[in-house]
């Protein structure tokens, strides 16, 4: 088989974002949000990234989209450097990424319709003309199941699921090839939940479209993503085929994560071995030396605290940094 | 012997806004029997909070009015409490804690100060020995830090908080603890934490736990039975076996369809048509019925109660009368 080649190229991403304080607002220190992250999404393609609140999947997202400037590393997409382009070139380029936010009630401009919020990166784009936009937009509530009766409403008249196909049309709007989604059914009910997903997948095989898609709940990750990369404290400490992190997680940090997810089954045929961990998560202003997880890791060792394990291929595009793994 | 510790009975507690009522509790019958863990579930905004709420006395009244229904706790009516009967009950009988931490505590009191405090409006404790147990209740959730007492809440991180908030729940070891969405602001493996803790508190202390929350999969793994509510009312009622492996009622049927499930991926996820009705315009008849794939005419007309259909299981749809009873029930229902 082929490899094609990758849409979106991530290498050593950093984004540190300083911590101010004093009179004269003097740089006191640094939160390390992403520290170091390497990935890339073929085409067509759902990469999942999971991770505990604060382990920076969000700021990860703006970053490759340059919502939130990088503080080092490359981001390629469709093999052109993303952090070398200068404005009128990065503006252009946005047309090809979209992203799709967390909270449906607080990413929607209150005072326009949804009309008009749909159709807006149309005109921000200068694509078409008024009469062709309002056609398109009638198009896109369609896509997204919504009818042209809608448009004229304004978002606090939708529910949660409404308000979030109003993002996604909106995303759609340019036509993008890829659409960071960061956490778009984490707002949702289970049941408006499962529409969203179902209209995600839809909409991906209809335009081809390559999706990142961040999440906290791993079911939800599993279900919709073809690879899934683990986020621990700004870092990637596992990246693989979707089945094979569930069936054969490598790094302890996955492994706790996994087991700790609850199971809507009062009788699992197989009752799991719970890894519950002691310990809070630091905090990113002060990571721990060497492996981030080592103070709550299971299996710590000398060298974990020390140094820092590599992210590394263990055999089949099986990415993990744990020193456990090497011989 | 089981014995009932907290009885709701055909409660209903309605907002009166400007833009109109908001049957927000509308008939709820729920009970939870002394050292059980009862889960509640259901779409946003069907009305757990506010039923547990008014549990605590807590509905800001106005806007929100009692317009029926009883609710009975260790034999003591609640629902005409006065300010101060409220002050006894509250953190001795019954303790309640939230999604949020942060909003119960007061940022600007160390967390041994706000113990302290809690302990002292119900036990005849001096400064030192409050001091003293509050430190062991801190203990009792696995924090044993030096100094904790004089810190701030800010200085703790979300998982610690919310362990402060469960010992201070806790410390005056009342009959029934309720939690709501007590771990939904927290990452999965803090909430196992979480989740150890309050079964272990529940084992040991024989508390009984009212658990609101949206996540089935903790319902699975801490409840003893499970209560479901759809718009204002409480649609089904089994015991936890019987709930995820016979739902009756249609809308339980659908929640329990619509999860994506970890071990096994399917390659389309079922979803519930249709949207949860506005609670100014219920639907007439069963609040379900326009989403519902079974409904019948009658659903469409006459509101069903909350039948009782054996084992302790109770389910709020026509389709378990019968046939013929509910043909004589309804004129409008056509035999074809
Ligand atoms: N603008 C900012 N200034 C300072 N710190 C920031 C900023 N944005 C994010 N952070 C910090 O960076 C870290 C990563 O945040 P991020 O929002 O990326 O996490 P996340 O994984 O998306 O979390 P969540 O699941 O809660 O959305 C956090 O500690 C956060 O407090
Ligand atoms: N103070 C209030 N005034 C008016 N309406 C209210 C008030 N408090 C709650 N409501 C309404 O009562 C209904 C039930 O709310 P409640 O908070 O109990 O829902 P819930 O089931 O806890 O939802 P969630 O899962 O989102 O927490 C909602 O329609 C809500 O808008
Ligand atoms: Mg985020
Ligand atoms: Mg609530």
């Amino acid at each position: 088989m082929t490899q094609p080649q990758p849409l979106l190229e991530v290498e050593h991403l950093k984004k540190f974002f300083p911590i101010r304080g004093g009179v004269f607002g003097k740089k006191m220190g640094e939160v390390k949000a992403v520290d170091d992250v390497t990935f890339s999404i073929r085409k067509g393609e759902t990469l999942g990234i999971v991770g505990e609140s604060g382990c920076g999947k969000s700021t990860t997202g703006r970053a490759i989209l340059r919502l939130e400037e990088p503080t080092s590393g490359k981001v390629r997409f469709e093999g052109r450097e993303l952090t070398a382009l200068k404005g009128e070139e990065m503006r252009k380029m946005r047309r090809e990424m979209q992203m799709v936010f967390q909270d449906p009630f607080a990413s929607l401009n209150p005072r326009k319709t949804a009309g008009e919020i749909i159709a807006e990166p149309l005109k921000v784009h200068g694509i078409g003309d008024a009469r062709k936009r309002k056609e398109q937009m009638k198009e896109l509530l369609q896509v997204v199941g919504l009818d042209s009766f809608h448009a004229g409403r304004y978002p606090h008249q939708f529910s949660g699921g409404q308000r979030q196909r109003i993002g996604i049309a909106r995303a759609l709007a340019v036509r993008p090839k890829l659409i960071v989604a960061d956490e778009p059914v984490s707002a949702l009910d289970v049941s408006i939940q499962s529409q969203v997903l179902n209209l995600m997948e839809d909409l991906q095989e209809r335009f081809d479209l390559t999706y990142l898609f961040i999440a906290h709940d791993l079911s939800v990750v599993r279900h919709i993503s073809d690879r899934v990369g683990v986020m621990y404290l700004g870092r990637m400490v596992e990246l693989t085929d979707r089945d094979r992190l569930y069936e054969n997680p490598l790094h302890p940090y996955t492994q706790a994560l996994l087991s700790a997810v609850p199971v809507p089954d009062p009788e699992p045929e197989v009752r799991r071995e719970r890894i519950i961990l002691s310990g809070d998560v630091p905090s990113p202003s002060h990571p721990p030396k060497g492996c981030a997880f080592h103070t709550r890791c299971p299996h710590v060792m000398d060298i974990c605290r020390d140094v820092r394990p590599e992210f590394k291929d263990h055999g089949d595009g099986h990415f993990a940094a744990c020193h456990l793994l090497d011989p | 012997m089981v014995r009932p510790l907290l009885e709701i009975s055909r409660f209903k507690m309605y907002f009166h806004t400007d833009k109109g009522v908001v049957k927000a509790v509308d008939d709820v019958d729920l009970t939870v029997n002394e050292g059980e863990v009862v889960g509640l579930v259901g779409e946003s905004g069907c009305g757990k909070s506010v039923t547990s709420l008014s549990v605590m006395g807590l509905v800001p009244r106005p806007p929100g009015r009692v317009e029926g229904g009883s609710i009975r706790l260790a034999d003591r009516e609640l629902t005409h409490l006065k300010g101060r009967e409220w002050r006894k009950i509250r953190g001795n009988v019954v303790s309640m804690i939230f999604q949020e931490p942060m909003t119960s505590l007061n940022p600007v009191f160390t967390i041994g100060d706000q113990i302290v405090e809690a302990i002292r409006q119900h036990r005849k404790l001096d400064k030192k020995a409050a001091r003293r147990l509050a430190a062991d209740s801190l203990q009792e959730v696995g924090i044993s830090r030096k100094g904790i007492l004089e810190e701030y809440p800010h200085q703790l991180s979300g998982g610690m908080r919310q362990r402060v908030m469960i010992a201070m729940a806790m410390v005056c070891r009342p009959k029934l603890l309720i939690a709501d969405e007590p771990t939904t602001a927290l990452d999965v493996t803090i909430q196992a934490q979480i989740l150890d803790l309050m079964r272990r508190l529940n084992r040991e202390t024989g508390t009984a736990i009212l658990m609101i929350t949206h996540d089935l999969g903790v319902v699975a793994e801490m409840c003893d039975r499970v209560v479901v509510m759809y718009a204002g009312q409480v649609v089904e009622e089994a015991d936890v076996n019987t709930l995820f492996n016979q739902p009756r009622h249609p809308y339980t049927q659908g929640l329990l369809q619509s999860i994506p499930r970890l071990g096994q991926r399917a390659e389309r996820l079922y979803s519930i048509p249709g949207n949860v009705p506005n609670p100014k315009q219920m639907p007439t008849g069963c609040r379900f019925a326009p989403r519902c794939e079974y409904a019948m005419n009658i659903c469409r007309t006459e509101e069903p109660g909350l039948f009782a259909i054996g084992d302790g299981q109770n389910s709020r749809c026509w389709l378990h009368v019968d046939k013929k009873e509910e043909a004589d029930r309804d004129p409008t229902t056509t035999t074809s």
